[in-house]
């Protein structure tokens, strides 16, 4: 029994590629195929129909307002999930001393809940007649908005679902990698008398350019996928397609409307769009090291 | 000289703790009112009559103990699945040099990239030509393997140093020995820490489970409990609570045991 030891890695790389071919490469490739049919998922019969699913994504206004959402879910996703955890990894890393391990335990909590629980949650703390949160704004005089009738509101509350799920995880992410600029890095720079935002701005922020680029991305992948679960269980992507977004879209279009052909050109382009964001990853974070 | 300043800090900090746990808070406290008293004092921690209502309404609807046998089941499927083919994928980029390594490395990397959009429609068609809907096999099938799991594995393993594996390579060991024996007991927290999360997120699965799960039987968890909410309000939300409840306590009582290992492996999942 004399092994080829050239044969042997890919031994041990068997399983995850075999699943992986099975799995996602040829289904990638076969979404691609089927963007170009006409198909409802039973029919024996496909039609072929070239662009036209494509120039659909762009043009049919549907999916142009839940383009639009899209990009608004994304801006929002950026603020709440990436901005305001970097900002409070700062803090905690910068302007405390103490407690820096009590914090993370307790913002990584939600994280360990499922999406639909966060739904639930939320529809009833942000219930418009019944819930606590309106229960306090009109003991002081306001009215909280009835936020299921509007989509810009509907996906804010999205959002915020989210927000509650993924905070505690980015911010351990972003606080690590603070963690691992080298100290004396930091000792040179507060030594001067500049004051502590500066030295921040100046070179806290650019030695972390790498970490930050890559949660930056993940908050954006996983984001706009984590919205799913919401969408479904509080607002089926209503009012009138005002709170759905490319993803959920796609989903709608494949197993509510059976239109499989929409789908697929809609899956393609989201994934394009990821792509490009993975390229921006590569670049910025697996192909250099840290402290270059 | 400097306390008070830096006590300021933590109020934006206290905040978002607050924001954390309170709604958990609640929805436990709530679990425990009867529908009438949930309405009437919106802002009571502690229910006026405890009681378990909700817990005794829940079990005779849906069956609780099949409930949660399939969503564990499931999770701990996926959860193996997960641990083995990233385990056995971490060690070849580890211990061999082989041709496009690199490539094929970011080749994993990427598939985190995916939308699950794209291979929704395929493999569900798949799972259902196979006969597998309704089944949490089906569900946990095309999820045995997991490009997070693998980056975490190899970041452990190259802390282990090449001088030990030069060693067992002069003195001859098999690779099979060299894995079991040495390599994973060495790597054994981060084998815990990863496995605590594969487990925790499928256990919470949502959107997957929900295209291949129809017939109410086969159902986990958290569909189930998206059954008790409807989008149209009108949602009996101490019932709802009670089975968010009772679904929160596995994950929790994971983390409580490993949190320590779970927020380290986090912290070398982004780093290089």
């Amino acid at each position: 029994m004399h092994n080829n030891k050239k044969f042997l890695p890919f031994i041990y790389l068997l399983p995850t590629g075999i699943l992986l071919t099975i799995f996602m490469i040829i289904p990638i490739i076969y979404t691609f195929y089927l963007s170009f049919f006409d198909w409802n998922l039973i029919a024996p019969t496909k039609d072929f129909v070239g662009m036209k699913n494509y120039i659909e994504v762009f043009t049919d206004p549907v999916n142009q307002k839940v383009l639009l959402n899209t990009f608004f879910y994304i801006v929002l996703l950026l603020v709440l999930n990436f901005i305001i955890p970097y900002v409070i990894s700062l803090i905690v890393k910068f302007f405390i001393k103490r407690m820096q391990g009590v914090y993370k335990i307790i913002f990584f909590i939600p994280s360990l809940f499922s999406l639909v629980v966060g739904a639930m949650i939320f529809s009833w703390l942000l219930n418009p007649v019944s819930g606590p949160v309106a229960f306090l704004f009109r003991q002081s005089g306001f009215v909280l908005p009835n936020w299921t009738n509007s989509g810009g509101l509907a996906i804010v509350v999205i959002c915020l679902i989210t927000n509650w799920k993924v905070f505690g995880y980015n911010f351990i992410l972003l606080l690590t990698g603070l963690g691992s600029i080298p100290k004396n890095i930091i000792d040179a720079s507060t030594v001067d008398r500049i004051p502590k935002w500066r030295m921040i701005w100046n070179v806290i922020l650019p030695m972390n350019r790498s970490i930050a680029i890559y949660v930056l991305i993940l908050t954006i992948v996983q984001g706009l996928q984590y919205a799913f679960t919401p969408i479904n269980v509080i607002t089926t992507g209503g009012p009138y397609y005002g709170s759905s977004n490319v993803l959920y879209h796609t989903y709608l279009n494949a197993f509510v409307l059976y239109r499989t052909g929409s789908a697929s050109a809609l899956a393609i382009t989201t994934f394009i769009i990821f792509l490009v964001l993975l390229y921006l990853e590569i670049r910025f974070v697996e192909g250099r090291s840290r402290y270059e | 000289m400097n306390n008070k300043k830096y006590a300021l800090w933590h109020i934006p900090l206290i905040l978002i703790g607050i924001i954390a746990l309170l709604p958990v808070v609640f929805m436990i406290s709530n679990s425990f009112k009867t529908l009438q008293e949930s309405y009437q004092s919106i802002l009571s921690l502690i229910p006026n009559k405890p009681t378990t209502i909700n817990y005794t309404t829940l079990n005779h609807q849906v069956n609780l103990v099949h409930l949660i046998w399939n969503t564990f089941f499931m999770a701990t499927i996926v959860t193996l699945g997960k641990l083995f083919t990233g385990l056995l994928a971490a060690y070849a980029f580890r211990y061999y040099q082989f041709k496009h390594k690199n490539l094929i490395y970011l080749l994993f990397v990427a598939t985190i990239f995916v939308p699950f959009t794209i291979v929704m429609i395929p493999n569900y068609l798949v799972i259902a030509k196979l006969n597998l809907l309704n089944s949490v096999i089906g569900v946990a099938l095309p999820q045995l393997c997991d490009a997070t799991g693998i980056m975490i594995f190899l970041k452990t393993m190259e802390k282990i140093p090449g001088s030990l594996f030069d060693s067992l390579k002069i003195d001859d060991i098999p690779n099979r020995r060299i894995f079991f024996n040495i390599v994973l007991p060495i790597i054994k927290p981060s084998i815990i820490s990863v496995g605590a999360m594969f487990f925790i997120n499928s256990w919470n699965e949502y959107v997957w489970p929900t295209l291949i799960l129809k017939d109410k039987s086969s159902f986990t968890l958290p569909l189930a409990l998206q059954n008790y909410i409807s989008s149209e309000g009108g949602t009996n939300f101490p019932l709802a609570m009670a089975l968010s409840s009772i679904m929160i306590i596995l994950p929790l009582i994971i983390y409580l045991i490993f949190q320590r290992y779970i927020l380290n492996s986090i912290s070398n999942s982004g780093l290089k």
